[in-house]
């Protein structure tokens, strides 16, 4: 069950994208207004902004928080062909800014000679890295040598994609058998079926990224891209924000059986596509344990999406963007506490052969229904 | 109305028409200008001055001005314009400061009219009077301003901005008498032609150079200006003192801004360096560009809208020599690729949420907030630039905030800080984890746990208590095992016939049960199951199987089947119904859905209930009585680590990794080890689980993951008897040879939290300082200290 707290974010123009930080306890949005908004939750759970500044000269199109290892540290790209890295200064408040936090910038990322349209930093355990993209088709993979000097970051490589690029996805598995990976995603909307997801794998001989995949099935334009938190997995989820919710497995084929110094094969199932929004998906996020992925289109709805024993996506839940409930959205609306989340949920298992196995016991009213009362989405609204 | 009638018969009744295209020109372009019939276009630069015919495919080349043998430096031209009223007449600026008039209709291949040579420096603009056919004005580096009249020779007036050189002129295009000049040091200044002598108004209007102006063609007293400081602002002239009215940002300094024709809030604007593209701005949307066009590889320098009512045809000339005639349907649209939603996952299930209102406009009868904005006029999603303007885009950001319990993730939260993961008999920790993971209701964990001890742990120490609470639960939410169990301390009784008539029911939940086990053990290994008829084989099959059931069922029985179960428990004549329908068809059905299984295998385990009661009692004896060496399932309790690891529960993984310790450890290798672990780490560290994570990081045998406690973490710590540092890692100081770390309450080592004043260096036993302090502010050690503590 979710509770909509709507925010009065008073951006001037549409938010691009909203990103909380390592703890989830900050949240900074971007929009083009050309400003980046900090926001801090209370102890009463209200979120406050903090911060509020004119980031750029365009419109900012994404917002990434850094490790806080590294500090408070954001990173914004934009429109203006630049990327920047910004970092929180405390211990500098006056009386006038009682309350507010001073971010300041510490580099700008120039490299780019077309709008940087996505900012990530990589995984922790890289260190203290930056990849960028942009709509000419080039992924920047920047380095900060010290981490304690923000000022300084050296472009470490860059990729060409040959498409305009929309999104970015770190591979965050922190094993020593998977190589650092990027995907990236094309919003080209040019009519030619070309494959629109990328994915570089940094080779330890060659020291460079190079073409591991191609996901060949996806043509249209993607417009996010994200690797699903790896948690000791030993593949990798990812998922594709495009005309509709794709979900893809890559399971690395073990190195032994192929040729060493090559890139790492990968086992690439698609597990999953979904076209209930109806509409372009604009967005995909992943809850912290990789089990449960979020995504938003035009129909204005996030949906929830989350696999069952068998690998079997389903629905989970519906929620409106302005918080009013819609018919048929059921978030766990059982009244069973044994269902933990992080195991498949009570509906999903009742499809396939879990559901035909039980067959039998047809007297028995599924739970199923119990998902259609009527007290699923009780809407307090907090202004 | 009338200009455009004469228009439509200046290109012989038809309408314009045309497509993007594009020519070479033979050097780069300074500047543009078009001719009155919209048919022709001049182009000038440093070493052209041309004038090309706009044809419905393509340019073609009309004219060349730039004769004689050796090139003058009057030819040199920095700007050109085309009088408005006059086809045959054009007048350029030349970079040396000579203003030369150009007469088309001149018989001789050189058009050369006049030449005006009084200005010292450059002439960075010229421009004809709207209305007026013999004046033209000129603005310099030099600072001046001068106006000609053409038939005369030189100028009729010079003004003197006293404010740097002069970037721009541009006659009002209502106020016969009036026109605008921009500077260099930001200064807008607005003359009357009349009155030489100082000029009507002056305001600073950017931060910097302002390098154009423009008027708009409809509105009186609208002045849009561009400057370095990378802003296009509009200024409402008509009332007393400048108002601006709009700003707009764009991402380079702005060399050019013109009106678009017909659309009242359209402005085109292009850059004096690094961005090539031309953009249409709406000015009351003024972030994000309307339209954007992205030809040109090089700077562009002039822009100009062809025909002067409309405003679908906008050429432009380049530094990379090129000239184009852009059409604004093949503008790319920046609004149209912009992302209208953000959304992110939180930490603990909650989803922030924000998109474009129009998307999420309610239909149902929210009430709206004091100050809701949401109109349902946004709804229109591609906003098409020609039309009138919709409405300011905003978006509502939300936050979806998940109820405890729900799917949050307060259970990992609770599981990590309640698992007890070393420092007791494995037995307890397994039943204590147990405990926990059944009091955060995640029956299947800990159910595995249960599974654990009893593979592990001789079943003597098995305390009747737990095992008839985890009965008591266990069979009600009829996961296998615990079935099982009920089976096996039923055993003595079954003769009795009430006994007999239980164990039957609970036989028959059992059947369900093994013949998906049995199934699944098809699935895992099919040597072990062919044949699976033979008890005797069956029996081993279901010592796997039980293990088996714990990664391969659990989930869905748990789940899926677990409400049904706690119905049976309560209404046994039900059980009944269930003995008496067959259970064959389906079952077939139903295995027909899994390929690895032949039909024939299951039907033959769940045609055996009885069989498979007793087979699973004997198993129970089994696993109890005859010792299966713990090694015996080493495989496949690391299956089942494997299994919690790809399900996203890597806290599973690491806390049975921790606590069987050496009795898995080996079958697991050292980089999957590794990954659990910096994964779990990484996973307590976002909950600020920090306490937690150092004890994983403590107990972990990985040594890639222990050392990461002793990495980037320096004290300096100073003896609390002679205050010096502490040079050596030792309890004891170099230096007085005492032991450094006594507590000054109870004067012993202190091992584990110690805290410390940081004035005087004593300090002691957590517990023991907080106490003295409640009594007593000064030192505990006697040093009059007056100790404080953060």
């Amino acid at each position: 069950m979710f509770v909509a707290r709507s925010i009065a974010a008073d951006h001037k123009d549409l938010i691009h994208d909203v990103s909380f930080d390592f703890h989830g306890r900050r949240m900074a949005t971007c929009s083009s207004d050309q400003s980046v908004k900090v926001w801090d939750k209370s102890e009463s759970g209200e979120w406050h902004c903090t911060a509020s500044w004119k980031t750029h000269s365009g419109s900012v199109w994404r917002v990434t928080w850094a490790h806080p290892e590294f500090g408070q540290v954001l990173a914004s790209c934009s429109f203006d062909r630049t990327a920047a890295v910004w970092e929180e200064i405390v211990g500098e408040s006056n009386d006038k800014l009682r309350g507010q936090s001073h971010w300041v910038k510490r580099t700008t990322l120039v490299d780019s000679r077309t709008s940087v349209t996505d900012v990530k930093f990589a995984p922790k355990h890289m260190g203290l890295m930056l990849a960028t993209c942009s709509a000419d088709g080039i992924v920047r993979i920047y380095e900060a040598p010290d981490v304690m000097n923000l000022s300084q970051w050296s472009l470490q490589h860059e990729i060409s994609c040959k498409l305009s690029c929309s999104c970015i996805s770190w591979n965050p598995s922190s094993s020593r058998a998977h190589a650092p990976m990027i995907a990236v995603g094309s919003d080209d909307s040019s009519p030619n079926a070309m494959a629109k997801v990328q994915i570089f794998e940094y080779n330890e001989n060659t020291r460079k990224y190079a073409k591991a995949e191609t996901l060949l099935t996806v043509t249209d334009p993607v417009h996010d891209i994200a690797f699903a938190p790896n948690l000791g997995r030993s593949f990798h989820i990812l998922a594709i924000a495009t005309k509709d919710v794709r979900i893809f497995t890559l399971k690395p084929v073990r190195k032994e059986l192929t040729s060493s110094g090559g890139p790492t094969k990968f086992e690439i199932h698609i597990v999953a596509q979904f076209d209930n929004h109806n509409s372009q998906v604009w967005r995909v996020s992943w809850n912290i344990t990789g089990t449960v992925l979020a995504s938003s289109g035009d129909d204005g709805c996030v949906r929830l999406w989350k696999a069952n024993y068998m690998d079997n996506w389903k629905c989970t839940g519906i929620l409106k963007g302005n918080g009013s409930p819609v018919n048929g959205s059921s978030q766990q609306g059982n009244s069973n506490p044994s269902v933990g989340s992080n195991i498949p949920s009570l509906q999903n298992s009742l499809n396939g052969s879990s559901a035909g196995r039980n067959g039998k016991r047809a007297p028995f009213p599924l739970p199923q229904r119990r998902l259609t009362s009527p007290k699923i989405h009780q809407q307090p609204a907090y202004y | 109305m009338e200009k455009m009638s004469r228009v439509t018969t200046a290109l012989g009744g038809s309408v314009l028409t045309g497509r993007t295209m594009h020519c070479h020109l033979d050097a780069p372009a300074n500047a543009i200008s078009v001719c009155r019939d919209a048919a022709q276009v001049v182009v000038a630069g440093r070493s052209i001055f041309k004038i090309y015919a706009i044809e419905e495919e393509q340019f073609v080349e009309k004219l060349n001005l730039r004769v004689g043998r050796k090139p003058s430096l009057n030819l040199s031209c920095a700007d050109v314009v085309w009088h408005q009223m006059d086809e045959n007449l054009l007048a350029t600026a030349a970079t040396n400061g000579v203003v030369v008039t150009w007469n088309l209709g001149r018989p001789s291949r050189n058009k050369q009219d006049q030449l005006f040579t009084e200005h010292k420096r450059t002439v960075n603009k010229v421009c004809f009077h709207p209305t007026e056919a013999h004046v033209l004005l000129s603005g310099s580096q030099d600072g001046f301003m001068k106006c000609f009249d053409l038939r005369r020779k030189d100028s009729v007036s010079t003004f003197s901005g006293q404010s740097e050189s002069v970037r721009d002129v541009q006659f009002s295009i209502r106020d016969y008498f009036t026109f605008a000049s921009t500077f260099e040091n930001g200064n807008v200044q607005l003359w009357d032609i009349r009155r030489p002598d100082r000029c009507e108004r002056m305001f600073t209007a950017h931060n910097g150079p302002v390098f154009c102006c423009d008027w708009h063609p409809e509105d009186r007293g609208w002045l849009a200006t561009g400057g370095r400081d990378k802003m296009v602002k509009v200024w409402d002239m008509a009332t007393h003192r400048a108002k601006e009215v709009h700003c707009v940002q764009t991402i380079a300094s702005v060399a050019r801004v013109k009106w678009r024709p017909e659309c009242r809030h359209h402005l085109a604007t292009c850059s004096m360096m690094v961005d090539h593209n031309v953009y249409v701005w709406d000015v009351r949307r003024p972030f994000v560009p309307a339209a954007m066009f992205e030809e040109h590889r090089d700077v562009t320098t002039g822009i100009a809208w062809r025909h002067p009512h409309d405003p679908s045809f906008l050429l432009s000339g380049s530094k990379d020599s090129t000239l184009y005639q852009h059409l604004f349907r093949d503008a790319s649209q920046p609004v149209e690729r912009a992302n209208p939603e953000g959304l992110c996952y939180g930490l603990f299930g909650d989803l922030a949420f924000a998109a474009k209102e129009s998307l999420v406009a309610t239909e149902s009868g929210r009430k709206p907030y004091a100050g809701d904005r949401r109109h349902p006029i946004f709804f229109k999603r591609k906003l098409d630039p020609a039309e009138p303007f919709a409405g300011l885009a905003s978006s509502a950001l939300n936050v979806f905030e998940i109820e405890p319990g729900s799917g949050s993730m307060s259970w990992f939260v609770d599981t990590a800080e309640r698992y007890a993961l070393a420092g007791r008999p494995l037995a307890e920790l397994c039943d204590h984890n147990a405990k926990v993971a059944r009091e955060l209701g995640r029956n299947q964990v800990a159910q595995t746990w249960t599974m654990l001890r009893i593979i592990y742990c001789s079943p003597g120490l098995v305390p009747t208590t737990n095992l008839n609470h985890s009965m008591g639960k266990g069979s009600s939410c009829g996961l296998p095992l615990m079935n099982s169990f009920n089976l096996k301390d039923m055993a003595p009784g079954l003769g009795s016939e009430t006994r007999l008539d239980r164990s039957k029911g609970d036989t028959r939940s059992d059947t369900v049960l093994l013949d998906s086990s049995a199934t699944l053990i098809t699935n895992e290994d099919n040597e072990e199951t062919e044949g699976s008829d033979v008890p005797t084989d069956y029996l081993l099959g279901d010592v796997e199987g039980e293990d088996d059931e714990l990664y391969l069922l659990d989930p869905e029985h748990a789940h899926s089947e677990e409400p049904e179960y706690v119905l049976p428990q309560e209404a046994f004549p039900l059980r009944h119904e269930i003995v008496d329908t067959p259970p064959g068809p389906e079952h077939l059905q139903d295995k027909a859905d899994s390929p690895h299984v032949s039909g024939s295998e299951a039907d033959a385990a769940s045609l055996v209930p009885v069989d498979s009661s007793f087979s699973l009692i004997s198993v129970s004896h089994a696993l109890c009585d005859s010792r299966l060496p713990p090694d015996f399932f080493s495989a496949l309790v690391c299956d089942m680590l494997r299994f919690y690891a790809e399900q996203g529960d890597v806290q599973m993984a690491v806390s049975v990794l921790i606590v069987l310790g050496e009795r898995v450890r080996k079958d697991i290798d050292e980089q999957t080890q590794e990954h659990w672990y910096t994964s779990y780490i990484d996973l307590l560290q976002r909950f600020c689980l920090w306490n937690v994570s150092n004890q994983v990081v403590k107990l972990s045998t990985s040594r890639a993951i222990s050392c990461l406690n002793q990495a980037s973490t320096t004290l300096h710590v100073n003896c609390s008897h002679c205050k010096r540092p502490m040079s050596s890692r030792g309890w004891v100081c170099d230096r007085c040879r005492r032991c450094a770390s006594m507590c000054a309450v109870c004067h012993h080592v202190v091992k584990g939290l110690f805290v410390w004043c940081q004035g005087c260096s004593h300090g002691g036993h957590l517990q023991h300082i907080m106490k003295w302090l409640e009594g007593s502010s000064h030192c505990p050690a006697g040093c009059g200290h007056l100790c404080e503590y953060s």
